[in-house]
């Protein structure tokens, strides 16, 4: 039966989801804020309507049953994790394609999730137990964990509102800054506090299940290289757990534990923190589809938004946990309009050239165009570019091909900050954990050979017929780097 | 030797140089040979070096922003006494916060922003002396 189906969000998750819906021959309906009215996922959808933000979700709503939309997909961010919002589409009638509001509303903020998950025998890390109230108190049990601590917002995800804090000097000013960027991003300034674990694995867990009971996992992904505590590469494997197979099942199945513990179904993702010992601890859960569920379907031969479409629509899901097969291996790269040299600042602006690579094992989720303009509005994220092969090392190789293909011009970006990053030994050895990148020394002068440098003054002409000179420096020169730090 | 160019799009062509395949796509000034970004000087080399520089004698700072944003919070006020590293302001770009800080200690002379407003690229911030 061919369904009317709102993508209430934007960029390219809003085009990979709009791709699914016209694969399985439903209408998709797109909606767009005003800077994003010649954006690129408007171009993917049958039908596409005005909204005053992307936020908004009564008027999101009240769109959808204008339009006689059957169901919303949210995507990821914006209110793909807001209970109020799927509870909105309940009462409207309208699909809400993503867990009910009540398993939202319990895993999603952080601090009832850990009580969640404490209930459902799945291991914690060490923390507050539940939302701290002031510097005296942060600060008294801060001392008792011990340093360093994480502070984080309780209703938060994606890094926002989360900062680290080595010392108690730090703290005062952090919890400030937290609470008012969580206040800002979730409408809600609560915030707890956790150990830091030392050089820690971020390695997640996708589930998925129907409105019938069934749940089954479908293995991990290694998101351990950050910067800001936002993942810039995923793998699936991780190639920790493919040395110790055994990891897979044990994380499997206490993900599933606190799925179970909160009625869930569709897709989610339990996040965990791994130690030097191999100790697992579940953060939270992403109750939404992931950016990085990519990786997952290459290795799997699955498609999440297929299978959350059929199964918000009541379908039972056809598959066993013992169907799911992993094979090869796959790695995604987010490219951002940001500056590697300038603290991964982010590069709002107009993509003067945009060439993106393809060819063998190559995946492409982009929401850009050449001509587009960045807007200042929106997270940075231009396109994710994943491979796939048959083994972790080829994988490697295959994205330095890919990264090698691709051009972007006008906007800072990570394409040449990845190829350093995939070449270092460090990675190569899969040495990974969420610091990473604080050790990564990103090189920002490419210097060229004679060849290159010739080529490039015979290919583009001064205005003014003077001798030409090649600048030695970067887009991000040096002086703008001194003045922002 | 010459290198031959073949231009297979505009903005977009190939160097074969002794053989040897080279890649050149530009836009503007901004130029990425085989993947590497580089800059191609489009002006008249004389006019160059001209316009005053970010940082003068004495210890004078012109905090500026590297990219266009919108200033969240004003940490300072004209008068005070800053150290190094401590913040000025912070800065947001695409639903990112950062934190602007004062390179060197002085005195805050002025403040070119006020919270809430939108900032170009370049424009001066805080001035420190």
């Amino acid at each position: 039966m061919q369904r009317r189906i709102m993508v209430a969000n934007r960029g390219e998750i809003a085009v990979r989801v709009l791709r699914g819906i016209r694969e399985m021959g439903h209408i998709g309906v797109a909606v767009h804020s005003e800077t994003d009215r010649a954006a690129l996922h408007v171009a993917f959808a049958d039908e596409a309507y005005p909204v005053a933000s992307y936020l908004n979700a009564a008027e999101l709503i009240a769109v959808a049953r204008e339009r006689r939309c059957d169901a919303i997909h949210p995507g990821y961010g914006f209110l793909s994790e807001n209970a109020g919002f799927a509870a909105l589409c309940a009462e409207a009638g309208v699909i809400f394609i993503g867990p009910s509001a009540h398993s939202i509303a319990s895993l999603g903020s952080k601090t009832a999730a850990r009580e969640l998950a404490i209930r459902a025998g799945a291991p914690v890390v060490p923390g507050s137990d539940g939302a701290v109230g002031g510097f005296d108190e942060a600060r008294r049990f801060a001392s008792k964990i011990g340093y360093p601590v994480l502070i984080k917002a309780a209703a938060g995800g994606g890094g926002k509102g989360m900062r680290l804090v080595e010392s108690e000097r730090d703290l005062d000013a952090a919890l400030r800054d937290a609470a008012s960027e969580a206040e800002r991003s979730f409408k809600s300034a609560e915030v707890y506090i956790e150990k830091a674990l030392i050089k820690p694995r971020h390695i997640e867990i996708q589930i998925f299940g129907d409105a019938h009971g069934n749940l089954i996992h479908l293995g991990e992904r290694e998101c351990s290289i950050q910067r800001r505590h936002q993942k810039v590469i995923e793998e699936c494997p991780s190639p920790l757990v493919a040395l110790h197979p055994e990891m897979r099942a044990a994380m499997g199945e206490a993900a599933l534990r606190v799925a179970r513990e909160s009625g869930y179904m569709n897709a989610g993702t339990a996040e965990f923190l791994v130690d030097g010992d191999r100790n697992f601890y579940f953060l939270e859960m992403n109750t939404r589809l992931q950016v990085e569920h990519p990786v997952t379907e290459l290795v799997t031969a699955l498609d999440l938004v297929h299978m959350q479409i059929e199964t918000a629509f009541g379908a039972s899901l056809d598959l066993r946990q013992e169907d799911i097969q992993w094979r090869g291996s796959a790695i995604e790269c987010r490219l951002y309009a940001e500056d590697p040299a300038n603290n991964y600042f982010p590069s709002p602006g107009r993509i003067e050239r945009l060439r993106m690579p393809s060819g063998p094992g190559v995946r492409l989720d982009s929401g850009v165009y050449e001509g587009w303009n960045v807007p200042l509005d929106y997270d940075p994220l231009l396109a994710k570019l994943c491979v796939w092969a048959g083994t972790r090392e080829r994988a490697i190789d295959r994205m330095r091909r890919a990264l090698g293909e691709t051009e972007i011009l006008g906007i800072a970006n990570n394409v040449a900050f990845f190829q350093q990053l995939l070449a270092s030994p460090a990675f190569v050895k899969a040495e990974l954990h969420t610091g990473f990148l604080n050790e990564f020394k990103f090189e920002a002068e490419a210097l060229l050979d004679e060849a290159e440098l010739r080529a490039a003054k015979a290919v583009v002409k001064p205005v003014v017929a003077a001798p030409t000179a090649v600048s030695e420096s970067r887009w991000a020169r040096q002086g703008l780097k001194e003045l922002m730090r | 030797m010459s290198a031959d160019v073949r231009e297979i799009e505009p903005g977009k062509a190939i160097v074969v140089d002794e053989g040897r395949v080279i890649r050149v796509t530009h836009s503007g000034g901004k130029v990425l040979v085989n993947g590497k970004a580089t800059e191609v000087d489009l002006s008249d080399p004389r006019d160059r070096r001209r316009g005053g520089g970010a940082g003068g004698a004495n210890g004078r700072q012109e905090v500026r922003s590297a990219m266009p944003g919108k200033v969240v919070r004003v940490l300072v006020a004209v008068g005070d006494v800053v150290e190094p590293g401590q913040g000025l302001l912070i800065l947001e770009a695409m639903k990112m916060q950062n934190e602007v800080k004062a390179k060197g200690p002085g005195t805050v002379t002025a403040i070119g922003a006020a919270e809430g407003e939108t900032v170009a690229a370049g424009a001066v911030l805080v001035t420190v002396e």
